[in-house]
Protein backbone atom coordinates (compact mmCIF):
# COMPACT_ATOMS: atom_id res chain seq x y z
CA UNK A 1 0.00 0.00 0.00
CA UNK A 2 2.91 2.39 0.65
CA UNK A 3 3.98 2.15 -3.03
CA UNK A 4 0.86 4.23 -4.11
CA UNK A 5 1.58 6.93 -1.30
CA UNK A 6 5.08 7.03 -2.41
CA UNK A 7 4.09 7.83 -5.77
CA UNK A 8 1.40 10.57 -5.12
CA UNK A 9 4.15 12.29 -2.49
CA UNK A 10 6.37 12.01 -6.03
CA UNK A 11 3.52 13.88 -8.19
CA UNK A 12 3.19 16.46 -5.33
CA UNK A 13 7.43 17.40 -5.80
CA UNK A 14 7.18 17.00 -9.71
CA UNK A 15 3.73 19.77 -9.38
CA UNK A 16 5.74 21.71 -6.85
CA UNK A 17 8.44 21.76 -9.52
CA UNK A 18 6.25 22.87 -12.31
CA UNK A 19 4.37 25.50 -10.27
CA UNK A 20 7.22 27.29 -10.09
CA UNK A 21 8.21 26.61 -13.57
CA UNK A 22 5.39 28.27 -14.70
CA UNK A 23 6.02 31.32 -12.63
CA UNK A 24 9.77 31.56 -13.17
CA UNK A 25 10.90 29.73 -15.96
CA UNK A 26 12.54 32.14 -18.68
CA UNK A 27 14.53 29.60 -21.32
CA UNK A 28 13.85 27.01 -23.95
CA UNK A 29 15.09 24.27 -21.30
CA UNK A 30 13.15 25.32 -18.27
CA UNK A 31 9.53 25.51 -20.30
CA UNK A 32 10.73 22.03 -21.52
CA UNK A 33 11.56 20.86 -17.70
CA UNK A 34 8.12 22.38 -17.07
CA UNK A 35 6.21 20.61 -19.52
CA UNK A 36 7.74 17.43 -18.55
CA UNK A 37 6.75 17.76 -14.84
CA UNK A 38 3.10 18.64 -16.00
CA UNK A 39 3.61 15.51 -17.71
CA UNK A 40 4.72 13.26 -14.88
CA UNK A 41 2.61 14.47 -12.12
CA UNK A 42 -0.39 13.75 -13.85
CA UNK A 43 0.79 10.16 -15.40
CA UNK A 44 1.70 9.41 -12.05
CA UNK A 45 -1.94 10.51 -10.74
CA UNK A 46 -3.68 8.53 -13.30
CA UNK A 47 -1.44 5.62 -12.21
CA UNK A 48 -1.80 5.76 -8.22
CA UNK A 49 -6.13 6.29 -9.01
CA UNK A 50 -6.01 2.67 -10.13
CA UNK A 51 -5.85 1.68 -7.15
CA UNK A 52 -6.72 4.37 -4.70
CA UNK A 53 -10.21 6.55 -5.09
CA UNK A 54 -9.31 9.65 -7.31
CA UNK A 55 -10.78 12.42 -5.04
CA UNK A 56 -8.27 11.18 -2.52
CA UNK A 57 -5.63 11.19 -4.91
CA UNK A 58 -6.60 14.02 -5.96
CA UNK A 59 -6.81 16.04 -2.89
CA UNK A 60 -3.63 14.48 -1.30
CA UNK A 61 -1.69 16.13 -4.46
CA UNK A 62 -3.22 19.29 -4.69
CA UNK A 63 -2.67 19.51 -0.74
CA UNK A 64 1.76 18.45 -1.28
CA UNK A 65 1.72 20.89 -4.32
CA UNK A 66 0.25 23.42 -2.14
CA UNK A 67 2.29 23.15 0.75
CA UNK A 68 5.73 22.75 -0.97
CA UNK A 69 5.24 25.80 -3.24
CA UNK A 70 4.72 27.88 0.07
CA UNK A 71 7.96 26.26 1.47
CA UNK A 72 9.75 26.75 -1.45
CA UNK A 73 8.49 30.87 -1.76
CA UNK A 74 9.60 31.05 1.38
CA UNK A 75 13.07 29.13 1.67
CA UNK A 76 14.25 29.60 -1.96
CA UNK A 77 12.42 32.92 -3.56
CA UNK A 78 12.47 35.17 -0.81
CA UNK A 79 8.76 35.21 0.76
CA UNK A 80 8.89 36.33 4.34
CA UNK A 81 8.37 33.64 6.89
CA UNK A 82 4.78 32.96 9.11
CA UNK A 83 3.76 30.74 11.34
CA UNK A 84 0.76 31.04 10.44
CA UNK A 85 1.60 29.35 7.16
CA UNK A 86 3.22 26.79 9.01
CA UNK A 87 0.65 26.03 11.18
CA UNK A 88 -1.69 25.59 8.03
CA UNK A 89 1.00 22.88 6.47
CA UNK A 90 0.90 21.07 9.73
CA UNK A 91 -2.80 20.75 9.40
CA UNK A 92 -2.50 19.85 5.47
CA UNK A 93 0.03 17.07 6.71
CA UNK A 94 -2.15 15.85 9.30
CA UNK A 95 -5.07 15.81 7.15
CA UNK A 96 -3.21 13.90 4.37
CA UNK A 97 -1.73 11.37 6.66
CA UNK A 98 -4.94 11.23 8.26
CA UNK A 99 -6.64 10.42 4.49
CA UNK A 100 -3.87 8.14 3.80
CA UNK A 101 -4.29 5.99 6.95
CA UNK A 102 -8.48 5.68 6.29
CA UNK A 103 -8.04 5.01 2.82
CA UNK A 104 -8.10 1.37 1.80
CA UNK A 105 -7.19 -0.16 -1.83
CA UNK A 106 -9.85 -1.11 -3.72
CA UNK A 107 -9.79 -4.03 -5.76
CA UNK A 108 -9.56 -3.43 -8.89
CA UNK A 109 -11.67 -6.53 -10.15
CA UNK A 110 -14.38 -5.02 -7.62
CA UNK A 111 -14.62 -1.26 -9.85
CA UNK B 1 -18.07 37.08 -16.46
CA UNK B 2 -14.57 36.90 -14.89
CA UNK B 3 -16.88 35.01 -12.01
CA UNK B 4 -18.73 33.17 -14.09
CA UNK B 5 -14.86 32.06 -16.38
CA UNK B 6 -13.84 30.77 -12.61
CA UNK B 7 -16.57 29.10 -11.56
CA UNK B 8 -16.62 27.07 -14.64
CA UNK B 9 -12.86 26.61 -14.34
CA UNK B 10 -13.91 24.77 -11.41
CA UNK B 11 -16.13 22.54 -12.23
CA UNK B 12 -14.23 21.57 -15.36
CA UNK B 13 -11.53 20.18 -12.56
CA UNK B 14 -14.18 18.22 -10.76
CA UNK B 15 -14.46 17.04 -15.01
CA UNK B 16 -10.81 16.20 -15.20
CA UNK B 17 -11.04 14.43 -11.74
CA UNK B 18 -14.18 12.30 -12.85
CA UNK B 19 -11.79 11.42 -15.78
CA UNK B 20 -9.06 9.78 -13.67
CA UNK B 21 -11.57 7.70 -12.59
CA UNK B 22 -12.78 6.91 -16.09
CA UNK B 23 -9.41 6.37 -18.01
CA UNK B 24 -8.74 3.49 -15.22
CA UNK B 25 -12.35 1.89 -15.95
CA UNK B 26 -12.64 2.07 -19.81
CA UNK B 27 -9.77 3.19 -21.72
CA UNK B 28 -11.82 4.86 -24.81
CA UNK B 29 -11.58 8.77 -26.26
CA UNK B 30 -14.37 10.03 -24.43
CA UNK B 31 -12.30 9.23 -20.83
CA UNK B 32 -9.38 10.78 -22.30
CA UNK B 33 -11.21 13.79 -23.52
CA UNK B 34 -12.80 14.05 -20.07
CA UNK B 35 -9.65 14.17 -18.49
CA UNK B 36 -6.74 16.15 -20.76
CA UNK B 37 -9.91 18.49 -21.68
CA UNK B 38 -11.25 18.70 -18.22
CA UNK B 39 -8.04 19.87 -16.81
CA UNK B 40 -6.73 21.58 -19.85
CA UNK B 41 -9.81 24.17 -20.05
CA UNK B 42 -9.88 24.29 -16.26
CA UNK B 43 -6.22 25.43 -16.08
CA UNK B 44 -6.56 27.81 -19.10
CA UNK B 45 -9.78 29.58 -17.49
CA UNK B 46 -8.16 29.48 -14.35
CA UNK B 47 -5.32 31.52 -15.41
CA UNK B 48 -7.03 34.20 -17.19
CA UNK B 49 -9.88 34.67 -14.28
CA UNK B 50 -6.07 35.26 -12.31
CA UNK B 51 -5.54 37.77 -14.51
CA UNK B 52 -8.76 40.01 -13.21
CA UNK B 53 -9.13 38.74 -9.78
CA UNK B 54 -6.74 38.79 -7.00
CA UNK B 55 -4.62 35.43 -7.40
CA UNK B 56 -5.59 33.69 -3.90
CA UNK B 57 -8.99 34.31 -4.29
CA UNK B 58 -9.08 32.72 -7.41
CA UNK B 59 -7.30 29.82 -6.68
CA UNK B 60 -9.20 29.39 -3.37
CA UNK B 61 -12.76 29.36 -5.02
CA UNK B 62 -11.45 26.89 -7.79
CA UNK B 63 -9.53 24.37 -5.70
CA UNK B 64 -13.16 25.03 -3.26
CA UNK B 65 -15.58 23.91 -5.95
CA UNK B 66 -12.99 21.62 -7.48
CA UNK B 67 -12.03 19.06 -4.80
CA UNK B 68 -15.79 19.32 -3.23
CA UNK B 69 -17.23 18.57 -6.51
CA UNK B 70 -15.15 15.87 -7.25
CA UNK B 71 -15.36 14.44 -3.66
CA UNK B 72 -18.98 14.72 -4.18
CA UNK B 73 -19.36 13.16 -7.72
CA UNK B 74 -17.07 10.52 -6.33
CA UNK B 75 -19.27 9.32 -4.18
CA UNK B 76 -22.71 9.96 -6.03
CA UNK B 77 -21.12 8.63 -9.29
CA UNK B 78 -18.39 6.44 -8.86
CA UNK B 79 -19.51 4.89 -5.64
CA UNK B 80 -15.87 5.94 -3.52
CA UNK B 81 -16.20 6.26 0.38
CA UNK B 82 -18.22 8.20 2.57
CA UNK B 83 -16.68 7.38 5.88
CA UNK B 84 -16.83 10.56 7.68
CA UNK B 85 -13.13 10.28 8.87
CA UNK B 86 -12.26 10.69 5.29
CA UNK B 87 -14.54 13.53 4.90
CA UNK B 88 -13.16 15.19 7.39
CA UNK B 89 -9.30 14.50 6.64
CA UNK B 90 -10.14 16.15 3.23
CA UNK B 91 -12.33 18.74 4.45
CA UNK B 92 -8.88 19.90 6.93
CA UNK B 93 -6.56 19.83 2.82
CA UNK B 94 -8.78 22.22 1.73
CA UNK B 95 -8.80 24.50 4.41
CA UNK B 96 -5.52 24.31 4.66
CA UNK B 97 -4.80 24.98 1.08
CA UNK B 98 -7.53 27.67 1.08
CA UNK B 99 -5.91 29.40 3.76
CA UNK B 100 -2.28 29.13 2.35
CA UNK B 101 -4.02 30.92 -0.48
CA UNK B 102 -5.20 34.10 1.70
CA UNK B 103 -2.87 34.36 4.11
CA UNK B 104 -0.97 37.50 2.90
Amino acid sequence: MNTKWFLVLLAGFFEVGWAAGLKHADSLFEWLGTAVAIAVSFGLLIYCSKKLPATTVYAAFVGLGTAGTVLLDMTVFGEPFSWMKVALIVLLLTGITGLKMVTHEKDVAAS
Amino acid sequence: MTWTLLIAAGLLEVVGVAGMTMVNQQKNIRSWVMLTGGFGLSFLFLSIAMTSLPMGTAYSVWTGIGTVGSALVGMIVYNESRDAKRLLFIGMIIAAVIGLKLVP
